[in-house]
């Protein structure tokens, strides 16, 4: 609230400064020194200072970094040879990656030069490691990159200039920045636009794309019926919750843990890893299941995958066949419920085309599509048929006709299979193995396992 | 050479994995998927670093005696289709059917046939890694549209990011190639049954323009998909589609003019690399009488 308290007494003090001339540009910047973060002060310093001075004069060298000695180095042989700032990054942050090492990579490029020579180069390659540094959701961070452009310095001055592209390639930087938050969806704040009427004034291009991405934003931050979390749960149990309830389209579904992860270590020495098994099911499934023909078998299908944002889990299924037209049963209503003698207030059926006009039919005149039942469906840690037919043998608990039906299992290969053959495409000379692994897979697809 | 190898390779590689990523209904695998790609000339998009393709217009037919004859067969059964329709009422229907219509079935995939009406692409065409493939789905009546999709960008230096998978229907054409337009005026609400898992598509619809700088407008809204086994009845209200030009929204935004639509489609780009799907029952129209919102956006002037 008061950075942009702070933004409006300055547009008012730069109004007057069209009557007064320059002289007023020094009353302004106190003012603007409280929109700084506390983390750079020298920003603060460096405006104070007349504008073209010599940046080694303003250099401490008693206390230089290896890395102030790398920008430094960068930016005095930038003549000589084509430099790229990736290195920069690359070899100051070293092993660790972090948000702390991006943050010092930025403050000593700002330190180092009061010209900022080489700004935009170096913004670009920020922008480029950022995800390398796991910074690219974090808003503080683009903030603090935009902290880098000098301020006041590509605001136009006159008309002519306000009415031509001024200082282009900084402009088109900045749009770059603000691109990369949209494309992470990354919400700037109002420290964003300080910094951007700061540097490139009330009508650039950067602005124009700040108050685009204002607008729309906001519109579909919430457009998504089944909205995902962020952070998903990192628990793969509360992780299956989460989609097996999105995906059962439920209310009353009921979850069950059939069995919680855990390591057991037996006498000989073996580890045991059990894998959970999460398993959901609603009462009308259950119904449907009890009155499935305990002489087709029910089958166990999987596994699918279901994606929420950037993760895909799998899910595996209970289901039937579609049943064939011949063998479907009629519900047949009772008789007394359709007589003349049934309530009047709530009638079971009424005969009555309740359809107010000729026009009224909102049905679509398509064919259903005929598919088997889904039973119930679950989510475990590991797609082997003994982790699934201890689902089954769980289910048998509510449902005791699973019992009588047998079960068939129809598994395609798993999700952990699927990552070892993409790593190994990765290098060509090895697909003839590849090939082998899909005959392989194939094989238990046609040996089917049958439980009764 | 060496690189077209590799390429051809890893190609191999992306169709083993479709091909061994378990579907929603498998059954679909066993008959022969087809990949309806866009052909070379009806791409306008020309890869950096290519030469632009120098032959005559000419050059590129294909003069075939046999193709002629189904052309004109085609062609002029459209026309008579055209003559006689319209003694029967607007579009071959009868009048009292047209003005009484509340919903219409405008795509629904009964039949191998259905697929010809769509166009598969895929970020192949400026150099990306993403497949797409679509085929019928079980018991020959739904359409699936599955494929793997990759944001890695083409490395050819300009192109700075990548991967997208799209299905879009042919521009509906009258009898030798004239252009012709769906009317929904009439409607007001895009149905969709669908079927996906979880990831958020787009739906665009392009309608005609008058402009030939408007060539790329196309109304676009999300379509969310709720994943599992279950199908999903979509209602989309035209009023919330919103004007975007080559993949920027627009600041100055307009109601799209439902009178001349020209295709439909829809797009995967939710930088999730892997495998998807997306199953679709039918396309509709419905009008519901309860939506009374013209436009959802401000139509006030932007950034004055």
């Amino acid at each position: 609230m008061s950075a942009s308290h702070h933004l409006l007494r300055l547009q008012c003090v730069r109004c007057v400064s069209h009557f007064l001339g320059t002289p007023v540009r020094q009353v302004i910047l106190p003012g603007r020194a409280h929109l700084q973060t506390p983390g750079s002060q020298h920003i603060y310093v460096q405006l104070l200072r007349p504008f073209h001075r010599s940046a080694v004069c303003s250099t401490d060298r008693q206390n230089r970094t290896d890395i102030e000695k790398l920008v430094e180095d960068e930016t005095h042989h930038k003549d000589k040879t084509l430099v790229t700032h990736d290195d920069i990054f690359d070899r100051a942050a070293g092993d660790s990656k972090t948000k702390v090492e991006f943050n010092r990579v930025v403050d000593v490029f700002k330190s180092k030069d009061i010209r900022r020579r080489g700004h935009v180069e170096f913004i670009y390659a920020a922008l480029k490691k950022m995800p390398e540094f796991g910074v690219e959701c974090d808003v503080t961070v683009y903030n603090k990159l935009l902290d880098v452009f000098p301020k006041e310095v590509f605001v136009p001055q006159n008309f002519i200039q306000r009415m031509f592209n001024h200082y282009p390639r900084q402009q088109e930087c900045g749009v770059q920045v603000l691109e990369q938050m949209e494309n992470y969806g990354v919400m700037p704040n109002i420290e964003t636009k300080v910094l951007l009427v700061q540097i490139f004034g009330e009508k650039s291009h950067p602005i124009r794309k700040f108050q685009r991405i204002m607008y729309w934003f906001p519109k579909f931050k919430h457009t998504n019926p089944y909205p995902v979390p962020h952070v998903l749960p990192s628990d793969p149990v509360d992780l299956a919750q989460f989609s097996l309830t999105r995906i059962a389209a439920d209310l009353d579904a009921k979850i069950t843990i059939y069995q919680y992860p855990s390591t057991d270590i037996t006498e000989t020495g073996e580890e045991i890893t059990r894998p959970h098994i999460v398993g959901i099911q609603s009462p009308d499934q259950r119904s449907l299941l009890a009155k499935h023909n305990p002489c087709k078998p029910v089958f166990v299908e999987g596994p699918y995958p279901l994606w929420l944002r950037q993760k895909c889990v799998h899910y595996y299924l209970l289901r039937a066949d579609p049943i064939p037209p011949e063998e479907k049963v009629e519900e047949e209503i009772d008789p007394e419920m359709i007589c003349p003698e049934q309530s009047l207030f709530f009638p079971q059926r009424v005969e009555l085309d309740l359809k107010v006009d000729m026009g009224d039919d909102h049905s679509f005149n398509v064919d259903e599509v005929e598919e088997g039942a889904v039973y119930a469906m679950c989510m475990a840690g590991q797609g082997d048929q003994a982790t699934l037919s201890q689902w089954i043998s769980g289910l048998q608990e509510t449902c005791p006709i699973l019992g009588q039906i047998p079960t068939v299992f129809r598994l395609e290969s798993g999700p952990r299979e699927l990552q070892t053959s993409t790593d190994d495409h990765q290098r060509p000379e090895q697909e003839a193995e590849t090939d082998q692994i899909i005959e392989d897979d194939e094989e238990p697809r046609h040996s089917r396992g049958v439980k009764q | 050479m060496a690189v077209s190898r590799t390429t051809l390779k890893s190609l191999y590689g992306v169709c083993g994995v479709v091909y061994r990523q378990p579907l929603l209904f498998p059954s679909s695998l066993k008959c022969a998927s087809i990949q309806i790609t866009r052909s070379k000339f009806e791409r306008d998009y020309q890869r950096p670093g290519q030469p632009p393709d120098t032959r005559w217009p000419w050059q590129m037919i294909n003069f075939d005696f046999s193709k002629g004859v189904e052309s004109v067969r085609k062609h002029f059964g459209l026309l008579k289709d055209e003559f006689f329709q319209r003694w029967i009422g607007p579009e071959g229907k009868p009048i009292i059917e047209h003005m009484l219509e509340q919903t219409r079935v405008v795509w629904e995939f009964r039949g191998p046939e259905s697929l010809n009406e769509w166009i598969v692409s895929s970020d192949q065409e400026i150099g990306g890694r993403s497949v797409a493939y679509v085929s019928l789905g079980k018991n020959n009546t739904t359409c699936l549209l599955y494929g793997t999709l990759s944001s890695t960008p083409p490395r050819d230096g300009e192109t700075r990011y990548s991967g997208y998978c799209s299905m879009r229907s042919k521009p509906p054409k009258a009898s030798f190639d004239r252009k012709k337009h769906y009317d929904w005026s009439s409607f007001n609400t895009l149905h969709l049954r669908i079927r996906g898992d979880g990831r958020p598509w787009m739906i665009n619809v392009s309608a005609e323009t008058y402009f030939s700088h408007q060539r790329d407008d196309i109304y676009s809204y999300f379509l969310y998909t709720r994943g599992g086994p279950y199908w999903q009845d979509v209602k989309i209200p035209f009023s919330k589609f919103f004007l975007s030009s080559r993949g920027r929204i627009q600041d100055s935004q307009h109601p799209l003019w439902l009178d001349k639509i020209n295709t439909i489609g829809f797009t995967l780009g939710d930088k999730a690399d892997g495998p998807f799907q997306l199953e679709i029952d039918f396309i509709g129209l419905n009008n519901d009488c309860a939506h009374t919102e013209e436009f959802a956006y401000e139509l006030y002037k932007k950034n004055p």
